[in-house]
């Protein structure tokens, strides 16, 4: 119960903020940036699922379903882009493609002015196009498993019923898909919605970069808690969709035998063409602009760079591995006691901490700010938890409490109950049960757990830098001051650190896809 | 009288399925079948049988387009449809396959499953020929359900009804009957190609069921092992 409280009050918090007085803040934002803020965060919210759909689905279909040179390595290279956060690959696409980049240089000589319809990244089509880069392993990864659980004889069905390759693709291959493809669309989505380094740096005024600069621009908590919930609401409602979506997600399959394997190949031209096809988005969301990081940082790096990645590393490391630590030993509480009770409270506590992970990360911070502020002032002033490490780590398990939640949960249900009620007659007590039996059958979903609340906690950029102490800075945080100052050589190093960390997720992803029926191996 | 048995009177008595010399081995695999021979008329009912692994499925990949030829020929109402050199894409052979698992589309509705192979006609058209069909497995009551609503005896008759649906000179029917218990499996054979024999269409059924090829087969092609298959005409 005190667990789900981390993620219940700062949203109760940020929601009751719509009934006090911000001041005038409110009435100056609406008069000026609260239209650009929503018309900008719906485009980004059509744009950004739309490019992520056509990137990640028919990737996905083709390594699934054609032989062709390159599938093995391709089946699990498309899920690289995961492991770049979405903002450094805002930075690095951007200092490739500006006017004095290595690309336009080349193209139109080093001197005049770009031509018009060079593409500019520091737009809003250029904030869609690098998260839709960023985010679609997320639809990728939830198609392939999908695509390659489909039963093989449904696909040749359709095709002795006189559909053709693309039909059957259209027809049958993502109708049966759907209930996944629109979960992971719907993830995508709340990404783009709660995303703040790539859309700031891109310059574009979203509810989530209005939070931050409402928050130290205007100076009013209140007006920064009231545009929370504005974002808030834009989230719950697509938690809304996706519970609707989960309400029909399973079609019984009444094929008996699943699995849909690569088994038809293209011709030499095909081959070419979806190989092609498949290495742009990694080339774009992955390789070039993870290339242009190693340029920056072999010519032009900080000569500082390993004592400075040293003291940012070891804070997001810290910070990182406490936030792991807290969250796996948090999620095996809940999970234990709605083990051993099953009740609705325990039911609920489970779902309301699972929930976090949809919770934009400045409306987190909010949330606890004006929470910590008011308990704060409850002791008198004296500061107990503001600034404090406890403050970030608070908003750390709001948001990534569900990411522990999901592995170790997933690890539990295939631990069978009767499991429980031998250890017991064999007298072990709930400790020894927990302790001997549960957590060594646990270990695997354990490790990932924590494997991934420490790269999303590294990661981490918006509650980061409103939530932490003075004088503590991660990684995230120290390329975001170096970009932000337009210094991104001297940010190359560290991002290339970050991008290396983000790996992790990346390959649990692609070990996940292994494992599923008509998966690469 | 009903469109399928209609359509029998149109039929004229020829080989409509001739499978010449067929070899094939999966890929890093020892060949499966080696100089395979059938052929089936109109209104036939060729049982292919044997034990597991013997190639019988392997025949009707084959026949199917689901497979390339690698050696042979295999002809559709005098057309050769696939030889070494030549594939036509399953979807444009006039062959129709009922999968052991039957292989329903589990998003479509009963009627949605039906309408599937007739998207080349009309909406309305599509709908009236779809009940058609349905009428004539008895399962028009039941149009609007989904398929795992169904009971197995009332998903066999879908996917017979679906693969219907293209009106194809082929049907190739891999163990549909295996999953039902022996009165139904009996009963629902029984009227299925009884169907197929009155619409003339040549029907090639896997089988590893003495019972079934005893029955209703016009002739035998026994997959006992590579280079030894051997085809009984009557029964």
């Amino acid at each position: 119960m005190l667990i789900s409280l981390v993620v219940f009050v700062p949203v109760l918090v940020v929601v009751s903020s719509v009934f006090r007085d911000s001041g005038g803040a409110w009435a100056h934002l609406a008069e000026t940036r609260l239209s650009d803020y929503l018309i900008n965060t719906l485009l980004l919210a059509i744009s950004v699922p739309m490019i992520a759909a056509v990137l990640g689905v028919p990737t996905a279909w083709l390594v699934t379903m054609y032989r062709f040179p390159g599938r093995g390595i391709l089946s699990w290279a498309l899920l690289l882009p995961i492991a770049m956060p979405a903002y450094i690959a805002a930075y690095s696409l951007t200092d490739l493609l500006q006017r004095s980049g290595p690309i336009q240089s080349c193209l139109f000589g080093q001197i005049g002015p770009a031509p018009t319809w060079f593409p500019e990244v520091r737009s809003l089509p250029g904030a869609a196009v690098v998260l839709g880069l960023s985010l679609y392993p997320y639809v990728y990864f939830a198609a392939r498993v999908a695509f390659a659980s489909q039963p093989r004889s449904a696909l040749e069905a359709s095709r002795s019923l006189g559909r053709g390759p693309v039909a059957t693709f259209l027809t049958v291959g993502i109708p049966m898909a759907r209930p996944a493809l629109i979960a992971a669309l719907l993830l995508v989505l709340m990404e783009t919605v709660a995303d703040f380094g790539a859309v700031e740096y891109c310059a574009v005024d979203t509810l989530a970069t209005g939070v931050y600069r409402t928050w130290f621009g205007l100076d009013s908590q209140n007006a920064a808690a009231q545009l929370s919930t504005l974002l808030l609401g834009v989230v719950g409602f697509v938690f809304m969709l996706e519970v609707i979506n989960r309400g029909h997600r399973r079609f019984h399959h009444t094929s008996i035998r699943g699995g849909s394997r690569a088994s038809s190949g293209l011709g030499r031209i095909g081959g070419v063409i979806a190989a092609v096809s498949c290495t742009a988005p990694i080339l774009l969301g992955f390789a070039a602009p993870a290339a242009w990081l190693v340029v920056l940082a072999w010519q032009y790096g900080d000569p500082r760079a390993g004592e400075v990645l040293l003291k940012y590393g070891a804070n997001s490391a810290l910070i990182g591995g406490l936030a792991a630590a807290v969250a796996v030993a948090s999620a095996l509480i809940c999970l234990f006691a709605h083990r051993a009770h099953r009740t609705w409270l325990s039911r609920s506590v489970v779902h309301i901490c699972r929930a976090g992970y949809g919770l934009p990360g400045p409306v987190i911070a909010i949330g606890v700010l004006v929470t910590i502020s008011w308990l704060d002032a409850r002791f008198g002033g004296v500061v107990l938890i503001g600034g404090t490490l406890a403050a970030l780590l608070i908003g750390y398990q709001a948001r990534f409490l569900s990411v522990a939640i999901g592995f170790v949960g997933a690890a539990y249900e295939r631990i069978n109950d009767r499991i429980d009620d031998a250890a017991h007659t064999l007298g072990s007590s709930r400790f020894w049960l927990l302790a001997r039996v549960h957590l060594p059958l646990l270990r695997g979903g354990i490790l990932a757990a924590a494997a991934l609340v420490f790269v999303d906690a590294v990661k981490e950029l918006p509650m980061t830098l409103m939530l932490r102490p003075f004088n503590f800075d991660t990684l995230a945080v120290r390329v975001y001051q170096l970009a932000s100052e337009e210094r991104l050589e001297a940010a190359a190093s560290g991002s290339l650190l970050l991008v290396l960390v983000g790996l992790i997720p990346a390959a649990v992803l692609a070990t996940q896809i292994d494992r599923r029926p008509g998966g690469a191996k | 009288m009903t469109a399928l048995a209609t359509e029998t009177a149109e039929v004229a008595v020829v080989h409509r399925l001739e499978v010449r010399d067929v070899s094939f081995a999966y890929p890093g695999h020892s060949e499966v079948l080696s100089g395979f021979d059938m052929t089936v008329a109109a209104g036939e009912v060729h049982c292919v049988e044997g034990p597991s692994g013997a190639g019988k499925t392997t025949v009707l990949r084959l026949i199917a387009g689901l497979e390339r030829l690698q050696r042979g020929t295999i002809r559709v109402d005098g057309q050769e449809i696939a030889s070494a050199k030549r594939h036509v894409r399953p979807e444009r052979r006039s062959v129709a396959i009922v999968f052991q698992d039957l292989a329903l589309f589990p998003n479509r509705t009963v009627l949605g499953n039906v309408t599937f192979g007739m998207h080349h006609l009309r909406r309305a058209t599509r709908r009236e020929a779809a009940m058609d069909l349905l009428r004539q497995v008895q399962m028009d009551h039941l149009a609007d359900r989904m398929p795992h609503s169904l009971s197995g005896g009332q998903q066999q008759r879908v996917a017979i009804a679906r693969a219907f649906a293209t009106k194809p000179s082929v049907m190739l029917l891999d163990e549909p009957f295996c999953s039902l218990d022996p009165c139904l499996r009996c009963e629902l054979r029984e009227e299925m190609l009884g169907l197929l024999r009155r619409a003339g269409v040549a029907t090639v059924l896997v089988t590893h069921a003495p019972e079934e090829v005893e029955k209703f087969a016009d002739r035998v092609t026994c997959c006992r092992e590579i280079n030894a298959t051997v085809t009984v005409d009557g029964t």
